[in-house]
């Protein structure tokens, strides 16, 4: 039996979150939304998931810092995180990935190759 | 302060800086102006009042992906332009919660095409809507090209329309080759 993939996605846009949800959903997987960092770590603390993508700049707690924090505990060690940004600098690539992102993709997304890049992290 | 005119000056000469198509700029600087001639293009400009920071940024919104009908615009890379200047301005101290808009443009200046300029004025007041973002004015539409000239340290802002010679129609574009969505695995 094949289980669907449980993805977090984590982004203040409501208009990327809109976006991302079309994206994901119409290839089959089970998409959760939260709108910072905050608001992931509350819904993780009650919920499991399979892959995280998030956004880098958000108020209250940005992708980096939602990082380092599921990254401190053993429960989200080596979950797949996945950063989906605007950002092209490579010193922020550098520190999502010292932060202990899985990998980086930059906006605008392509749907097909975010859902390839679920698929290849989710198995 | 956002909805005043911009009013002529003695004072120190303005550094006035044009916002090309597919751009996004923001400042803080007092002499900045930002300018902009826009046809079917669109121009957002946000003003967070607190901070003292604006920003504008000037887009069509691009083709649809190969397979989408033709009459749906591309709304992966309007969101992308839109983020764009929202992050910059978060960068330069602005809260979302307090931005304030203004949307000009959206003409459609040749009646033969498609009305590329009617869809890009519907995607950036949904964008605005769907972000809670104030949209304090705005002119939209009709035929004529606009000169849109703002000070993004005041949030000062005029809106001219010129002739349509100035800003020739353009057709939507694909996306940029830069903006193709890549994806690095560590």
């Amino acid at each position: 039996m094949t289980e669907t993939t449980r993805i977090l996605t984590v982004d203040d846009s409501p208009s990327m979150r809109a976006l991302l949800n079309h994206a994901l959903t119409s290839q089959g997987f089970d998409v959760s939304q939260a709108e910072d960092g905050i608001a992931a770590l509350d819904w993780l603390a009650l919920n499991e998931v399979d892959v995280v993508i998030t956004d880098i700049n958000m108020p209250r707690l940005d992708g980096f810092g939602l990082i380092e924090r599921l990254r401190e505990g053993s429960r989200h060690r080596d979950r797949p995180i996945l950063v989906l940004t605007t950002e092209s600098s490579e010193e922020k690539k550098a520190r999502a990935r010292e932060a202990g992102a899985t990998g980086w993709i930059v906006k605008p997304f392509d749907p097909q190759k975010l859902v390839a890049a679920v698929r290849r992290v989710s198995h | 302060m956002f909805e005043r005119p911009i009013l002529p000056s003695a004072a120190r000469p303005v550094d006035r800086i044009t916002v090309m198509q597919g751009q996004a700029l923001v400042s803080s600087e007092p002499h900045v102006e930002f300018t902009t001639v826009l046809g079917s293009c669109v121009a957002l400009c946000l003003f967070d009042p607190e901070a003292h920071v604006g920003g504008m940024n000037h887009f069509l919104l691009a083709e649809p992906p190969p397979g989408m009908p033709v009459t749906a615009v591309d709304e992966h890379y309007g969101t992308y332009l839109m983020e764009l200047l929202v992050n910059q301005m978060l960068g330069k101290g602005a809260r979302k919660i307090r931005l304030k808009a203004h949307l000009y443009g959206g003409a459609n200046v040749n009646r033969n095409m498609m009305k590329i300029g009617s869809a890009n004025a519907e995607f950036a007041r949904g964008f605005l809507q769907r972000e809670g973002i104030d949209l304090l004015r705005s002119d939209l539409g009709g035929t004529a090209a606009r000169r849109v000239d703002f000070r993004p340290a005041s949030g000062q802002v005029r809106c001219r329309m010129v002739e349509d010679r100035l800003a020739p129609p353009v057709q939507p574009i694909a996306r940029p080759a830069l903006a193709t969505g890549d994806v690095e695995l560590f």
